[in-house]
Order: structure tokens, then C-alpha cells, then sequence
């Protein structure tokens, strides 16, 4: 940039015009990222580490009543009742629990010290988009004759935290867990058996029962049960939104059951994205403002530069070189903004992550990504149309003087 | 650019008047590279008009104006700030000096563009135009004569197939009158450049090639 024609130009540029730009977009842009910030590091809270964006899920049961067992009354969904059910406007996509139709006994056993503890056990399966685990293991093969399994995380802490507690017993971790084998013996109903060897490969907040892939289910009814068709008890839902209350009309009309409180996580999700979308919109809207005051302000500077800009434009300046020192002032203000905004969000998250380490230990500690790119993209828009409006405006000064 | 060609041009505030008697509006003319013209004119005969016209910040006027054959009513921005970098220089009545900077830097604001002149060069300007001392000084402070100089200095700053000078020298004495002339004449053959005078009646004495009465 030309020193003399900065020189020129900077003339009239008022400080307290400027300063007040900056300190409202500075707030603007820095409640906008701190909401952002906030959003992505509390979410987990809730979700307790399922993904960003959580889907939300209810796994529904038919009631079983006294009178129900009695009778022999079925708990079981029949085909028009799956499809009803996906036929309702909140539901996303729907998917049965598929039960082991065979015989199963698993044992953990250590030869060395002779002892040898076995139990007789059910399998399920869902399909692999429900699950709420790690599935890098996630495959069985009929050749190595190993089945992975999720357990639900709770029967992990009822053993840590009740039964190894009150028997002095040793706690385990979840991945002392992984490492462990059990011996899954799978007898059919012509007396055929088979023997496996179960890994668990993961820990399931959501379903709450032993699951195998759908795969090796699959294979496994079909051989060794090949005469029985497997009937769907429990459903997993996937629902647009969980605070929809036609949910609970249905399921209570229906008398159908739910488990666990993913509606109420559900909830509480959808109340903070609503919370903080209202603080990121009023952090949007002082942004705007205080863009409106910085084009305000540019543009009396050029109004009263007009006669300098004319000069220079008729000495041979193009108008892309004589508007280039404001668009690397407000540029330039931009991005200092952009920075300090990004440190004073960095700034205040340090005193809320200790906090939320405490309140979930296992959290892992977030990204500050999304903070940085969404401040990224405001600054590229807000200087992107800052520059095409001085542009357009030293451009038209241009054209004043030639009509 | 070798010639400016005017076909019936008249400033369209001459469009009601009747009778017209003038060498330049509503007439077939060409102006040539290298060659001197002075164009005499009473004061409101659209002088300071037709300088810009010629160098494309005003456009009301009629009929076409052509340089090289093309109409500069179809010119783009950018090929008229690449005219008034390397053909077109100006002297305008008005100065267009900026009255806070200096003498110097309101030639240098124009040398950095063009960086056609060496400082030596300048300053040797300055020095046979009188006004050495001024060098420094702010343009604010300096005379109405003494700001058109370095308006003068200004012009020379950079390459040019045309130097139009709008009454160059209303408020300069004679003896500085001619030494402007010498100048001009050396960096006009120089360069091969057509010069264009305009003159209410003080004027410059050149080889002219043609006076045009306005």
C-alpha cells in the first residue's frame, strides 16, 4: 500500500466511530463463539458421549400385565403394529430387537486357579446403526469362531460398584474388560452344538441388553433354529424430535412401555440447543449492528474524503488501489476481533472445563474446532462484504464524476 | 495513441445555441501526436469542458470522440486509469494538489504510480522552476503560482502521448512562464507527445503548429 496515499486517506477516520464498531463486534463475535463453544462442550454432558449430534432414540416394550401372564397374553409386536408405528410423523426410522431362538451357556473360567463359572444366557441383535459403542470390532466371522458382544454399561458399574465393593473384590476398567474371554456354548434344537469364544468389545449406554451383531444372528437362528421365526418384543425408534408429546400420546394410548430417559436427555438437549441458539442469535444480532456501524462509519470517511478520492482517481489511480487501505482497515479490524474474541472464548472455557471434568470424569476434553472455524466463516463473510461495499462505493464515486 | 478525433462534439449546455463559430466544436477535427496546439477561448466557451472530456471524467457532451478511431465512450474503467498512467497527462486549471502533503510528495503521490522520474530529476524541476526552497514545504502554504508548478512537475511525472495544460500559466510571471515552455517543448520532443494549451489570453510561447480559436 502507497504510504502517501494512506497518508491522504486516513484523514477524518474517527477513533471513537471505530472504537465503537470494535467493541460491539468484538461482544457480537464473542458470544456468538463462546455459545458455539459452550454448545459442543456441553452437549456431551447430556448425551454422555454419544455424538455431536445426537439422535435421539426410545426402545418401547409391550406393558406386561398380571392379568397379561395369566391369560398368556403376547408381548409381542405383529407386523401392522411395527408398521403403524412407522408410519407416524415423529418417527425417523424403527428397527426390531431380533432374540436368540437357541440355547446359550456362557462361562468365564480360569484353568490355572480351577475355577470355572458358567450361566445360561440370551443373545439380541439390532442392526449396527443403532448402537452406541465403538464398532471397530464389530464383525463376526464363521471361521474364527469368535462372537464380539456389547454389554450395557450398567451391569458393568453393578459389578464395580456393588458387588466388587461389598466383597472387596477387584474392580474392573472397561478395557480390562475387552481383554477378557468367555466360552459361549451354543446348543440348537436337534442337539447340535457349537462352541465360541465371546470378546467384549464395547459398552452400551443406550440398549440395555447382551447384543451380538445382526449378522452372526442371523447366521446362527437360521442354523441352529432353523424351524423358528424370530418375533420382534422390543423396538428401537429413532424420533425426530423427543419433546414432541403426540410420543407420549401414542405410547400411552398403545400401552406401550419405554425404557430408560433418553426422553428426558432428549429434552434437556433440545432446551439447551434452543437456549443457546437465542444467545447465539442475540450475539448475531449485535454483529450485525455494529457491521452496520463500521459501513456507517466507512462510509462518511469516504464522504468526506470524496474530494481526495476524485483526485487521486483523475491523477491515475484505479479505483481498486485508492480503495485498498479501507479494505485493509476494516479487514484488519476484523481479524484482530476474530483473534481476541477467539482468546476470550478460550479464556472463559478455561474456567468452565474444570468444572465439567469434575462432573463427568470421562469426558473427553472437547475441541476448540468448531469455536474456530464458525469465527473463521463470520470473519470471512463480514470482510468479504466489507470489501465489496467500499468497492462499490469508490466505484461510484467514479462514475459521479463522468456523468 | 497517435490522434484524438472529434466529429460534431459540443458540450450539450451549447446544444440550444443557434450559431456556433468555433475551430473545435461542431467541426471535424484531429489532433496529432507530436504536434503543438493552443486553443484560445473568451472564458465560458467550454475550455476546462473539452480538457475533460479528452481525459474522461465528464461525458456530456454530443457527438463522438474517438482516440486511435475508438469512441472513449466505450472505454472501461481500467483502460482509463491505463490512459491517465502512460498517455494522458494533465495540468487542470483547478490543481488538484493536495494541500496536506508536500510539494514534493504531491509529485512523488504521482511518481510512484508512473515511476517514470528519478528524484534527481524532480528536484532539478524544482530547482529551475524556482521553487528549490519549496521542496518541503506543505502544499497548503505555498502561492497559487508557485502550487501550479508543482502541478506542472506533476504532469511531466510520467509518460504521455498527450499533455493537455489548462491555462498553465494564469498566475506564473513571464520569466517563469518561459522556462515552463522550455520544458515543456524539451519533454514533449523527448517523448514525441502532442501538447495541448489552453489560454484565455496569457499563453506560452511555443512552435505552435496550430491555434484554434474556441
Amino acid at each position: 500500500m502507497n504510504r502517501l496515499v494512506w497518508k491522504l486517506l486516513r484523514q477524518h477516520i474517527s477513533i471513537g466511530q471505530l472504537s465503537g464498531f470494535f467493541l460491539a463486534n468484538f461482544f457480537g463475535m464473542f458470544i456468538v463463539l463462546l455459545s458455539v463453544q459452550f454448545y459442543k462442550d456441553i452437549v456431551p454432558v447430556f448425551t454422555e458421549g454419544d455424538s455431536f449430534m445426537k439422535k435421539d432414540y426410545i426402545i418401547t416394550t409391550k406393558k406386561i400385565s398380571t392379568l397379561g401372564s395369566i391369560t398368556g397374553q403376547s408381548n409381542i409386536f405383529s407386523e401392522e403394529e411395527i408398521k403403524d408405528l412407522k408410519a407416524q410423523p415423529f418417527t425417523r426410522s424403527i428397527a426390531a430387537f431380533t432374540p436368540s431362538l437357541f440355547k446359550i451357556s456362557a462361562g468365564v473360567g480360569m484353568q490355572e486357579a480351577g475355577i470355572h463359572l458358567s450361566t445360561e444366557m440370551f443373545f439380541e441383535s439390532v442392526p449396527d446403526s443403532y448402537i452406541d459403542a465403538k464398532l471397530d470390532k464389530w464383525n463376526f466371522k464363521k471361521e474364527m469362531h469368535i462372537v464380539p458382544i456389547i454389554i450395557p454399561r450398567n451391569y458393568l458399574n453393578l459389578y464395580n460398584f456393588g458387588f466388587a465393593q461389598s466383597r472387596n473384590l477387584p474392580k474392573l476398567s472397561e478395557g480390562l474388560i475387552g481383554l477378557m474371554q468367555m466360552d459361549i456354548i451354543i446348543q440348537g434344537d436337534d442337539g447340535n452344538t457349537a462352541q465360541y469364544k465371546g470378546n467384549i468389545v464395547g459398552f452400551s449406554n443406550r440398549l440395555n441388553t447382551i447384543l451380538v451383531p445382526q449378522s452372526f444372528m442371523n447366521w446362527a437362528n437360521k442354523t441352529f433354529a432353523p424351524d423358528k421365526e424370530p418375533q420382534a418384543s422390543r423396538l428401537i425408534v429413532e424420533v425426530k424430535n423427543p419433546t414432541d408429546t403426540a410420543i407420549i400420546d401414542y405410547f400411552r394410548q398403545k400401552g406401550y412401555n419405554t425404557e430408560g430417559n433418553n426422553l428426558d436427555a432428549g429434552k434437556t438437549t433440545y432446551f439447551l440447543r434452543l437456549i443457546i441458539s437465542i444467545v447465539a442469535g442475540v450475539g448475531l444480532f449485535i454483529s450485525v449492528l455494529s457491521f452496520y456501524i463500521l459501513m456507517l462509519s466507512i462510509y462518511l470517511l469516504l464522504q468526506k474524503n470524496t474530494v481526495k478520492l476524485e483526485n487521486l482517481l483523475l491523477i491515475g489511480y484505479s479505483p481498486a488501489k485508492v480503495a485498498l487501505p479501507y479494505q485493509i482497515l476494516t479487514a484488519g479490524l476484523n481479524l484482530l476481533i476474530l483473534l481476541l474474541a477467539i482468546g476470550g472464548v478460550a479464556w472463559t472455557r478455561s474456567y468452565y472445563t474444570d468444572m465439567l471434568q469434575m462432573l463427568l470424569p470421562q469426558l473427553e476434553a472437547g475441541s476448540f474446532i468448531p469455536c474456530t472455524i464458525t469465527g473463521v466463516i463470520l470473519f470471512l463473510a463480514v470482510s468479504l462484504l466489507n470489501i465489496m461495499l467500499i468497492r462499490k462505493k469508490v466505484q461510484s464515486i467514479w462514475r459521479n464524476k463522468e456523468h | 495513441m497517435e490522434t484524438i478525433h472529434l466529429q460534431q462534439t459540443l458540450p450539450e449546455v451549447f446544444a440550444g445555441r443557434d450559431a456556433i463559430t468555433s475551430d473545435v466544436w461542431h467541426q471535424d477535427l484531429t489532433l496529432k501526436k507530436g504536434e503543438f496546439y493552443l486553443i484560445e477561448a473568451a472564458s465560458g466557451t467550454g475550455k476546462s469542458s473539452l480538457c475533460s472530456y479528452l481525459y474522461g471524467y465528464r461525458q456530456d457532451y454530443q457527438g463522438i470522440i474517438n482516440f486511435d478511431g475508438r469512441n472513449i465512450r466505450s472505454l472501461s474503467i481500467n483502460e482509463w486509469v491505463k490512459l491517465r498512467k502512460q498517455s494522458l497527462g494533465i495540468l487542470f486549471q483547478e490543481l488538484r494538489i493536495f494541500p496536506e502533503l508536500t510539494a514534493y510528495e504531491n509529485v512523488q503521490l504521482k511518481n510512484r504510480l508512473t515511476g517514470f522520474k528519478k528524484k534527481k530529476e524532480i528536484l532539478a524541476f524544482f530547482e529551475r522552476l524556482g521553487i528549490a526552497d519549496k521542496t518541503n514545504e506543505k502544499a497548503a502554504k505555498l502561492s497559487f503560482g508557485q502550487q501550479q508548478r508543482v502541478a506542472f512537475i506533476r504532469t511531466l511525472c510520467q509518460p504521455s502521448d498527450f499533455l493537455f495544460l489548462d491555462e498553465p500559466i494564469s498566475h506564473i510571471d513571464d520569466e517563469n512562464g518561459s522556462i515552463m515552455g522550455r520544458l515543456l517543448t524539451e519533454e514533449a520532443l523527448q517523448q514525441g507527445a502532442g501538447v495541448i494549451i489552453t489560454s484565455i489570453g496569457k499563453h506560452i510561447n511555443l512552435n505552435y503548429n496550430c491555434v484554434l480559436k474556441l
